[in-house]
């Protein structure tokens, strides 16, 4: 297996991509100003170039957002977890219970969820370190438990809303100029880009990334390491739920259905390697921003808003997105491979 | 450095033709060259009296040339039966295949090369001797012509190494020509027809093997010394700081190991492949824990259940493959040198970018590694320096005991007369290393003091200034003259 | 016997509840209800079998549910456009097989992670589906109900058919020198190709054939009702992931079988219908079929440890 060729300066290489991933995010976030902007009759501007659109960008990126940051350090470890988006379900559900039924006071029971979170990303990690089994089916299996646990739960009808005003505060309003929520995912991702580029953590992650077994020959906790990361994205995906049901005022079952796909293409999209190793929170972030803009911008075209094809649209374009992203990302190695094999022909 | 020069070797049908040499002789290469694995630089094989050119595996396999490795490539959730079906039946896909035959097919094969195996077994559930007698069944199978057994009796209890002997003397009554690589010299004298010994990737000679005396074999293989000058010893060792009474661990095999390890000497290991050098090596850094005996640090006794342990223990180990566990060659040498010390160099979890290119920027400088800088990819050093900054990074956990395995393989020479003076350097500042080389001159121009491992277990411990010929003796278990110390 | 302990152990289980629904519940062995219900599993028993030859060549397809949604729907679609029955099984078959090709491509040709792959085509081929049909149901003609038959004739078209295939399957795989390698492949794929095997081949081709396969279900699926929904096919992956898993064939690759796949497909179809009888309501059904697919997974991985040295 042959060491990557490029002269010291892989870190040059790294920032030109993400200068890329700001440049189309530039240019994306301009195209939909452009053509998602109109003025209406009464001479309003309407549409994506509206300040209240950057908001709802703001506040629709940040759960999506959050669940990407959970998932970075774990897919830089070569893992992955599929049951974020499942369990952010069940951790709204949970948080209205816990408010509504159990009679707890918000702050209690938002404490509470959080410490779920971190418990059901325990189950993961448990299981993957402790067994020994492959993240992909356990995570698959987690994803449809957490899932089924909310619609149990709810009886797949109930919904828990009406809560207070201080409460719906955090997901609706601003503060200092911005969406509430804003701040708190601000928080998140410096801290989770602290733990991955300015920690010993971090360090693991990418060296157990890149060869477990050397790591472990390195005195790494490799187990231990991995574990931590699986209980973060758990305990993320808890505060994503709250500041989901905060956005929308209510917490029902399909809470955050479909959201790992997005957080997955925005990790990917934003450089960090699926096979391990390689990975920049930088870069997740970006891919946050790039996926968000799309999103939303593509609700403000004429001819989406004709066809009423929002989200159908925001999808197709996202798996389109993730396999070039992907495929992106192994095209160097096919290319350097067909010519050793012209060479050595 | 090149693995093979020059070689000429002939193999007649019918014939045991046994293949002797220390390990990195040049063993390896020649069989990676004859089964099509590498392509050789200069040269020509000639198979039945044709000359081949481009060989690949497949078209080995298609010549009748087949070889048993220590690794036996077989399937591990399918039965013997499959595997050898898989491997032997080249009948497209169209046909259906016949169960019973295959297993009849299986049973006679397994019952020829004297293995008790079931045919209904599943491969994973073998013991490596038995996946190895499955190789060897298909090997028979195959109608190979020319067979190469590398190492092949290394697992095997007496009464298999008994049916083996019987199954390569029917091989060759059966025209087949055996290419016979072992380190028993026992197996050589009373399986093979001729010998030939490799030294340093050369051939010193073919002889009928009823002509050779052990001792003519051993001064073979070991040859006169170079006078190569290593760095000696520039004080006698001090207090006994590692201590090991009748050590072993089961899972891996090693057994009743007893030494004891100076400060400032240089304790080299000696062995052939499988001896069990390397097992011990993990032992005593956690990777694979001990289960009996006693180690005793500075006197005091110690349990090293994990590498951690062993670290913060002080002991150190620069594992053998270097590529695999040695340095991440994706990550900046900076990055891999501070590996190991992350509770000291970062105390309190946050990187210390300054505090790690002061680091590295030391180690490059006293271990004179040649990079393009600190950032560099591990990947883009070569092997030399890559070992250096192995080195280096078990150097910074400030150890007491550093073990050492196969410090300069693959290493050039210039820079393994580098790592020679470092680790001289290393012994006198103080530390107590032990040194496992399959590399003789390096063990003998470099220890103070040669343990030789055989079987797992410590045969005998001898003193530097023993000659090649006792070491190499020893490591193959012939009694000698001359003594053991 | 101990090589297919997980099999013979979901059978019994499977018995086992029988015999206890055959107690408590007796009302579930009605002849026409029950026969509804296997028609009604008939198409996932298909897609199960291709999904275990996928797993067993160690990848996996969690796709299956958009492709069959996106056959169904063109099938129904063709239907209505008054093609020829035969040509529209033909159709649908076909759709799936090229289908089952892009992943099959991505996977093998360009060497990437199967999950990530089939996740990126799941959510594609789902939301272009929404695009296309915006949720609208497509009529289907008479003709094309129960395949032109009666109800009671057409049922029994379709329990057999899904048996045949898996029979045919289920002796490919285990006396035919291609099934053999996909075994290989999933076992050692270092070993399959020092053996002459391609494991590149052979993997793209599994997928293939579960896409094919998944077209077949569709439009056995379609037959059975006068109108094709868009939704059809959701969570039809997990669904035949947690039998194929349940049955014993292992997620690292290179064992298990499809009996024992039909096995655990029977067990959890016993699920919902078990819930009913008990009382349970139908909502905890997915909770279950995670906990079933987990415990699955522990089981093979406390056996595999404990096989280890």
């Amino acid at each position: 297996m042959s060491a990557p060729e490029a002269p010291a300066g892989w870190k040059r290489l790294f920032l030109r991509y993400e200068m890329l991933l700001f440049a189309a995010l530039l240019a994306e976030w301009l195209l939909f100003h452009y053509f998602g902007t109109t003025t209406n009759r009464r001479g309003v501007v309407v549409g994506f170039g509206t300040m209240d659109r950057q908001f709802d960008i703001l506040r629709h990126s940040c759960e999506i957002g959050l669940l990407a940051l959970a998932l970075t350090p774990i897919i830089i470890t070569a893992g992955i977890d599929l049951s974020v988006g499942s369990l952010l379900g069940l951790c709204a559900i949970l948080f209205g219970k816990l408010w509504f039924d159990g009679g707890l006071p918000i702050p209690a029971a938002a404490g509470l969820t959080l410490l779920i979170g971190a418990l059901a990303g325990g189950l993961n990690a448990g299981l993957i370190t402790g067994l020994r089994l492959p993240p992909l089916i356990v995570t698959l299996g987690t994803y449809s438990l957490f899932r089924g646990l909310a619609e149990a739960i709810t009886h797949g009808a109930v919904t828990y809303t009406d809560f207070p005003a201080s409460f719906l505060f955090v997901g609706q309003e601003r503060w200092l100029g911005l969406p509430v929520q804003a701040w708190l995912f601000a928080l998140v991702a410096a801290a989770v880009w602290l733990l991955v580029h300015r920690t010993v953590f971090g360090r693991s992650f990418r060296a157990i990334g890149f060869s477990p077994e050397g790591a472990r020959h390195a005195g790494l906790p490799v187990e231990r390491r991995i574990a931590l990361a699986y209980v973060l994205a758990g305990l993320i995906a808890a505060l994503a739920a709250i500041i989901y049901t905060a956005r929308l005022g209510q917490a029902k079952a399909d809470a955050g259905t479909g959201y790992e796909l997005f957080a997955i293409t925005a990790v990917v999209l934003g450089g960090t390697s699926i096979f391990g190793g390689k990975g920049s929170v930088t870069g997740t972030l970006l891919g946050v921003a790039l996926i968000a803009v799309l999103k939303s911008g593509l609700a403000t075209l004429p001819i989406v808003i004709r066809l009423n094809a929002a989200e159908e649209i925001s999808g197709l374009l996202t798996g389109a997105l993730l396999l070039a992203a992907l495929t992106g990302s192994v095209l160097p190695k096919i290319l350097s491979s067909l010519r050793r094999h012209r060479q050595a022909g | 450095m090149r693995a093979l020069r020059g070689v000429d070797f002939d193999l007649a049908a019918g014939e045991v033709h046994a293949l002797l040499g220390e390990n990195g002789a040049g063993k390896s290469t020649l069989i990676k060259v004859v089964t099509g694995a590498h392509a050789p630089d200069a040269g020509e094989i000639t198979v039945a009296g044709r000359m081949v050119h481009g060989l690949t595996p497949t078209l080995a396999q298609q010549l009748g040339i087949a070889c048993i490795y220590q690794q036996p490539a077989l399937f591990p959730d399918l039965t013997v039966a499959e595997n050898i079906g898989l491997r032997l039946e080249h009948g497209g896909t169209a046909r259906r295949i016949d169960w019973p035959a295959r297993r009849a097919r299986t049973a006679d094969l397994l019952a020829r090369v004297g293995a008790r195996i079931d045919p209904e077994a599943e491969v994973s559930e073998l013991s490596m001797p038995e996946q190895q007698l499955v190789e060897i069944a298909c090997a028979v199978g195959a109608g190979a012509r020319i067979v190469i057994m590398d190492e092949p009796t290394a697992s095997l209890t007496q009464r298999e190494q008994g049916r083996l002997f019987t199954v390569v003397r029917e091989l060759r009554a059966a025209g087949v020509g055996v290419v016979y690589i072992s380190h028993r010299l026992e197996e050589i004298f009373a399986l093979a027809d001729r010998v030939t010994v490799l030294r340093d990737g050369a051939s010193v000679g073919t002889h009928p093997v009823a002509a050779m005396k052990e001792a003519d074999l051993i001064k073979l293989m070991v040859g006169r010394e170079v006078a190569q000058l290593y760095p000696p010893a520039e004080a006698p060792p001090g207090d006994v700081v590692l201590d090991l009474k009748a050590l072993g661990c089961t899972a891996s095999g090693v057994r009743d190991v007893t030494l004891e390890l100076r400060t400032g000497e240089i304790f080299g290991l000696a062995g052939l492949v499988g001896a069990g050098r390397t097992e011990l090596a993990r032992v005593l850094f956690g990777l694979t824990p001990a289960d009996r005996g006693e180690i005793r640090l500075n006197g005091r006794r110690v349990v090293i259940p994990s590498p951690r342990q062993a670290i913060e223990l002080g002991i150190a180990y620069v594992p053998e493959d270097r590529r695999r566990h040695g340095v991440i060659l994706e990550m900046p040498i900076a990055q891999n040198m501070t590996m190991a010390v992350h509770r000291t160099i970062f105390p309190r979890g946050w990187l210390r970018d300054d505090a790690e290119e002061a680091l590295a920027l030391d180690f490059v400088r006293t271990l004179a590694v040649k990079c393009a800088g600190p950032d560099a990819p591990g990947g883009t050093l070569s092997g030399g320096n890559q070992q250096k900054v192995s080195l280096a990074r078990w150097l910074a956990t400030k150890p007491r005991v550093l073990i050492l395995d196969e410090p300069t393989q693959g290493v050039d020479v210039g820079a393994k007369s580098e790592i020679h003076k470092i680790i001289r350097r290393l012994a006198k500042d103080g530390l107590a290393v032990l040194m496992i080389s399959s590399d003789l001159p390096e063990v003998l121009g470099m220890s103070d003091r040669i343990g030789v491992m055989r079987g797992g277990a410590l045969a005998t411990v001898l003193p530097g200034g023993s000659d090649a010929h006792t070491v190499m003796a020893a490591a193959l278990g012939q009694e000698t003259n001359k003594g053991a110390a | 016997m101990k090589r297919h302990f997980r099999e013979l152990s979901v059978t019994a289980t499977l018995l086992l509840v029988l015999l206890g629904m055959a107690v408590f519940a007796p009302a579930f062995f009605q002849p026409q209800p029950l026969l509804s219900l296997v028609t009604r599993e008939a198409p996932t028993l298909i897609v199960a079998c291709g999904m275990a030859l996928v797993i067993i060549c160690r990848q996996i397809d969690i796709s299956v549910g958009s492709q069959f949604s996106v056959c169904g729907i063109g099938a129904g679609l063709l239907a209505a456009r008054g093609w020829p029955l035969p040509l529209v099984i033909g159709a649908a078959v076909g759709l799936g097989a090229v289908l089952g090709a892009i992943n099959g491509w991505l996977v093998a040709g360009l060497r990437l992670p199967s999950i990530v792959v089939t996740l990126a085509t799941m959510v594609t081929l789902r939301q272009g589906l929404n695009l296309g049909q915006q949720g609208a149901f497509v009529n289907l003609p008479d003709r094309v109900q129960w395949f032109g038959l009666s109800q009671s004739a057409g049922q029994w078209v379709l329990v057999l058919c899904s048996l045949a295939v898996l029979a045919a399957l289920g002796l490919a795989l285990r006396h035919w020198p291609a099934g053999r390698q996909v075994y290989a492949v999933g076992s050692n794929a270092e070993a399959a190709r020092l053996a002459g095997i391609r494991p590149q081949w052979v993997t793209f081709l599994v997928f293939v054939l579960l896409g094919a396969l998944t077209g077949l279900a569709a439009i056995m699926n379609v037959v059975q009702s006068p109108q094709v929904q868009p939704l059809a096919g959701a969570g039809l992956e997990l669904k035949v992931i947690a039998a194929v898993v349940v049955g014993g064939v292992a997620i690292a690759g290179g064992r298990g079988n499809l009996w024992g796949a039909f096995a655990g497909l029977l067990l959890l179809a016993c699920v919902s219908p078990a819930l009913t009888h008990l009382h349970i309501e139908a909502y905890w059904e997915k909770a279950i079929q995670g906990a079933i697919i987990l415990l699955a997974v522990v089981a093979d991985g406390v056996r595999q440890r404990r096989s280890e040295p």
